[in-house]
């Protein structure tokens, strides 16, 4: 019998069977079409030759030891919904999906982190909160329940305890990593110790991970701060326009570790015309202006506050103070929990029950009645204060060029020491037009964001922006971050495409 | 304020599926039901692959709840990547292959990812197009997969999918017993292939329940107007011609014994009757239907319910009782009617309840997915402490009793109607 020599593709195959077993291996057009785009952004879709699914670091390890030997791309992969396609595989190569990896290892309820494997979405997370530490939270940011922890970690995504815990990234207590040469690495504490405390007291090597788009190497395992559950009450604040609404809402920031303020975040009009008597008005009626939206008696901002104390004594104290604050600066303070059964059953849900949970309500926000159809994305920055009420007039005038509704979202965290804000338009997957309309119309902003607003610095993961905003690094910065990339990653393989690859 | 009192929990009339708090009812335009897959090509993409399909998300604990994305893995294999998967089909960037057909095939059609889906249209409708998807498959000739083929061949020919010659469906009851049934009655036992030729003592009880509270009914034994399998393991697979024809000829069997009611054992066959006869097909029949539980939960009274079961039971939704029609309290209402019975429900039950494994007609062509499905209910059940598992349909009670036997532990399987009989007998 004659043996026919495998081709390249073929002997990847077999050697990734081997690595993860047969059936977490996949070629299969059909299989590889959910994982050659994100189908939440307007990015261009890419492709991949397989699709495999590690459940052990040393899986994972085998795989990118191939991956070099073979030269071939490797793409980390949780949920694939990033709303700027970081997870698109551009130059083609494995898909490393890390579902299976999908364990929470450990509760430390006295040192409060709870260690994760790299596949953890936030419905495993939760839900094992839920079940086996019902008094302990997580900062979960409004994101579906099925999309991953570490990737929020690592691209420093936003939580609902903001105030206190800061970005994704500011949450990490430590990682495990494989980097893209096969080697596993640990960062903080757990360099020395069985605890993942913290990420001090020798060099903090996490920022080798944070912030690279995933380009220099695959997170196994991770640790995230936990919290002990409190009293809690929320509420929505409401103001005319952003310009009074916004300076009320950075005094509370800077209040808020007396105030027992958790996240506060903000919003231009979509709650506001919840709660008002336009809660019935379609998306396509109300103004695309602000001042428009003011005449027609919508309130065009709103914050979400939420207050954590021991005692409702406490509560009622804090409770006081803040309505105090949002009189006297002519704004309205209203219970969550008012807006939410004033409003008719049907249309509940469509605000999120703002209480550490996964967004189960996102792909209602998206489907087309809402002017959507399954993509979501926005142009953002992290900024100065001062600037936050120009930016926003600036992505709603670019937005308004377009025919297109900008929703406003943005969070403050750290007791005021960040603001990040973004402009989110929704559109059609199945109309070229419009999601060619959504990238013009990103750019145009884009570019605006750059010239006009001093303080920005840029956060948006597609290519096209990491380009913009490389040009902007400080140069010898710029040199050494490709020298730290170049040790990590010789062969260049780790998500191609992305940041660095961009240049 | 509570979630349960901000969000209310409502069943959509005549289905399972909770009717959401993000129903948007003023806005969005209703779909036609039980449409072909050109019909629903406008809100596939509405699906943006989030994996809310996978989990619960109003219940503590965040329960898994596809059986066969939780086997498999890959995205296909949920309800997202199928969605996407078939958007990929309208717009051409995926072609009609053997490999679709398994992934649109692996799946029991349990209807607890559109349960948990808050886009309304997906919500409301995905099972239809999922169940559109293999009717087209059929078309093209690319489905059913190859044993449901060889199956659906002959049940046109013998009328049922067990390979069984249709001279042995009344096996379970003495010929002198069926006789004594009178040839028209108001109520039509229907009583379905899995009880007629696999899980008989189901048929059994059910007969002697009946028998014993002095209903009005008779089965359809007698030639030329005999039972035929309702046509549920065809029109599951795509195969709706050959569904058709069963549907009708079961329409004129009913007609002719005059009756005003059918009940079935099972579920699969209560929703064929009950909706897919007449608004998938649209055909005009002048009875009800009813599944047996409901039947019997408006009849049987306390006091003839005189024998204790002391047993600690849980009560497993069929999909098809349950998500598809909209049926749970009814059987455990006889449950708890019955004298020292202890009811203790699982984790995931109702709207969430994990499917048996049964459902999309996947045993044969998918036995490693029924099994995987069964076995995850039955450690489930055994994780409350049950001592027995219920259920409300043959089909059902197959694939649970044969997981539990691979459980080597001492739960048992018994149909509601079984429990029902021992307490009254
Ligand atoms: S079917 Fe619904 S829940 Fe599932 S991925 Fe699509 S939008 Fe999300
Ligand atoms: S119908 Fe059931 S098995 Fe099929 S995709 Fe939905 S949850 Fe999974």
């Amino acid at each position: 019998m004659v043996v026919k020599p495998l081709n390249r593709h073929e002997r990847i195959l077999r050697e990734l069977q081997a690595i993860v077993g047969v059936q977490h291996v996949s070629d299969w057009p059909e299989v590889l079409f959910l994982y050659s785009w994100d189908f939440i952004s307007a990015e261009k879709p890419g492709t991949c030759e397989f699709v495999v699914m590690p459940s052990s670091v040393e899986e994972v390890q085998g795989i990118v030891r191939l991956a070099n030997r073979e030269r071939i791309p490797v793409i980390p992969w949780v949920s694939g919904i990033c709303t700027a396609g970081l997870c698109i595989p551009r130059e083609g190569g494995i898909v490393v999906d890390l579902r299976r990896m999908n364990r929470v290892l450990e509760v430390n309820e006295d040192d409060l982190y709870a260690l994760v494997e790299g596949g953890v979405t936030w419905a495993g997370l939760v839900g094992y909160l839920e079940e086996h530490h019902p008094d302990l939270m997580v900062g979960v940011p409004w994101a579906p329940s099925g999309t991953g922890v570490v990737p929020y970690l690592i691209t420093t995504g936003f939580g609902d305890l903001g105030m206190i815990s800061g970005t994704g990234g500011d949450s990490i207590n430590g990682l495990e990593v494989v980097l893209p040469t096969g080697e596993i690495v640990k960062c903080g504490s757990c360099m020395t110790s069985q605890y993942w405390i913290g990420r001090w007291p020798l060099p903090d090597i996490s920022g080798l991970f944070v912030g690279w788009q995933g380009t220099t190497g695959i997170v196994t395992k991770a640790a995230i701060k936990l919290y002990p559950k409190m009293p809690v009450r929320y509420y929505l604040l409401m103001a005319e326009t952003v310009e009074k609404g916004y300076p009320i809402i950075q005094r509370l920031a800077e209040r808020s570790w007396t105030l027992g303020i958790a996240d506060i975040w903000f919003n231009n009009y979509p709650f506001t015309k919840a709660h008002t008597g336009s809660r019935r008005l379609k998306l396509d009626e109300v103004p695309l202006d602000p001042d428009e939206r003011v005449k027609s008696g919508i309130p065009d901002f709103s914050a979400g506050i939420v207050v954590f104390a021991p005692s409702d004594e406490l509560l009622n104290v804090h409770e006081k103070a803040i309505s105090r604050a949002a009189i006297d600066a002519g704004a309205q303070l209203v219970p969550y929990d008012e807006v939410m059964s004033s409003m008719p059953v049907d249309e509940r849900a469509e605000l999120p029950l703002a209480s550490n949970k996964p967004i189960h309500v996102a792909p209602a926000w998206l489907s087309t009645p809402r002017g959507g159809g399954g993509i979501i994305s926005w142009v953002g920055t992290f900024l100065s204060h001062r600037e936050v009420p120009k930016f926003y007039r600036m992505g709603v005038g670019v937005f308004k060029k377009y025919d297109k509704h900008d929703l406003f979202y943005g969070r403050i965290m750290m007791h005021g020491h960040h603001v990040y804000a973004r402009h989110i338009m929704v559109c059609n997957k199945d109309d070229p037009q419009d999601l060619e309309t959504m990238r013009k119309a990103f750019f145009e902003l884009d570019d605006e964001i750059r010239k006009n607003i001093k303080s920005a610095a840029r956060y948006h993961l597609s290519p096209w922006a990491s380009r913009a905003n490389l040009s902007y690094v400080h140069g010898p910065t710029l040199v050494l971050l490709k020298k730290i990339k170049n040790l990590l990653d010789p062969n260049g393989l780790m998500n191609p495409g992305h940041l660095l690859d961009t240049l | 304020m509570k979630s349960a009192e901000l969000y209310p929990k409502e069943y959509l009339a005549g289905r399972g599926v909770t009717k959401k708090s993000t129903h948007r009812g003023d806005r969005m335009e209703p779909l036609k039901r039980f449409g072909g897959l050109k019909d629903y090509v406008d809100v596939l993409y509405y699906c943006i692959k989030c994996g809310q399909c996978r989990s619960t998300y109003q219940e503590k604990g965040r329960m898994r709840v596809c059986p066969s994305g939780e086997l498999r893995a890959f995205e296909a294999y949920y309800l997202g990547g199928k969605n996407l998967l078939l958007w990929g089909l309208a717009r051409g960037e995926v072609q009609w292959s053997d490999r679709l057909t398994h992934l649109l095939y692996h799946c029991t059609l349990c209807g607890n990812c559109a349960q948990q889906c808050q886009v309304p249209e997906i919500h409301y409708y995905a099972l239809d197009w999922l169940e559109a998807a293999r009717e087209e498959a059929v078309k093209r000739g690319v489905g059913p997969m190859p044993q449901q083929e060889r199956y659906g061949k002959h049940t046109l020919e013998e009328y049922d999918p067990y390979m069984e010659p249709h001279r042995d469906r009344w096996s379970w009851l003495r010929k002198e017993a069926r006789e004594e049934l009178p040839e028209k009655a108001d109520v039509v036992y229907f009583v379905g292939c899995t009880a007629s030729y696999r899980q008989k003592s189901i048929a059994a009880a059910t007969f002697s329940v009946l028998k014993k509270l002095e209903v009005d009914f008779t089965v359809l034994w007698r030639n030329g107007f005999d039972e035929w399998c309702c046509g549920s393991p065809l029109q599951r697979t795509g195969q709706v011609d050959r569904a058709f024809k069963l549907a009708q000829h079961n329409v004129e069997a009913i007609k002719k014994a005059g009756a005003s009611l059918v009940v079935t054992s099972c579920a699969g066959c209560y929703r064929m009757i009950k909706e897919d006869y007449k608004e998938r097909y649209g055909l005009d029949y002048g009875f009800e239907a009813l599944h047996i539980t409901s039947f019997l939960a408006a009849r049987v009274k306390k006091e003839e319910l005189k024998n204790e079961v002391r047993k600690r039971v849980t009560y497993h939704d069929p999909c098809h009782l349950g998500r598809h029609m909209g049926v749970y309290e009814e059987p455990r209402k006889l449950l708890r009617a019955i004298p020292g019975l202890e009811l203790v429900e699982m984790r995931r039950i109702k709207e969430n309840a994990w499917c048996c494994g049964a459902g999309g007609v996947v045993m044969s062509a998918f036995p490693d997915l029924a099994r995987y499905a069964s076995d995850k209910r039955i450690e489930e059940a055994i994780s409350v402490g049950a001592e027995l598992i219920s259920s409300a349909c043959p089909f059902c009670w197959r694939n649970l009793q044969e997981a539990t036997e691979r459980s080597w532990s001492s739960l048992k399987t018994l149909d509601v109607i079984e429990l029902l009989w021992e307490a009254m007998k």
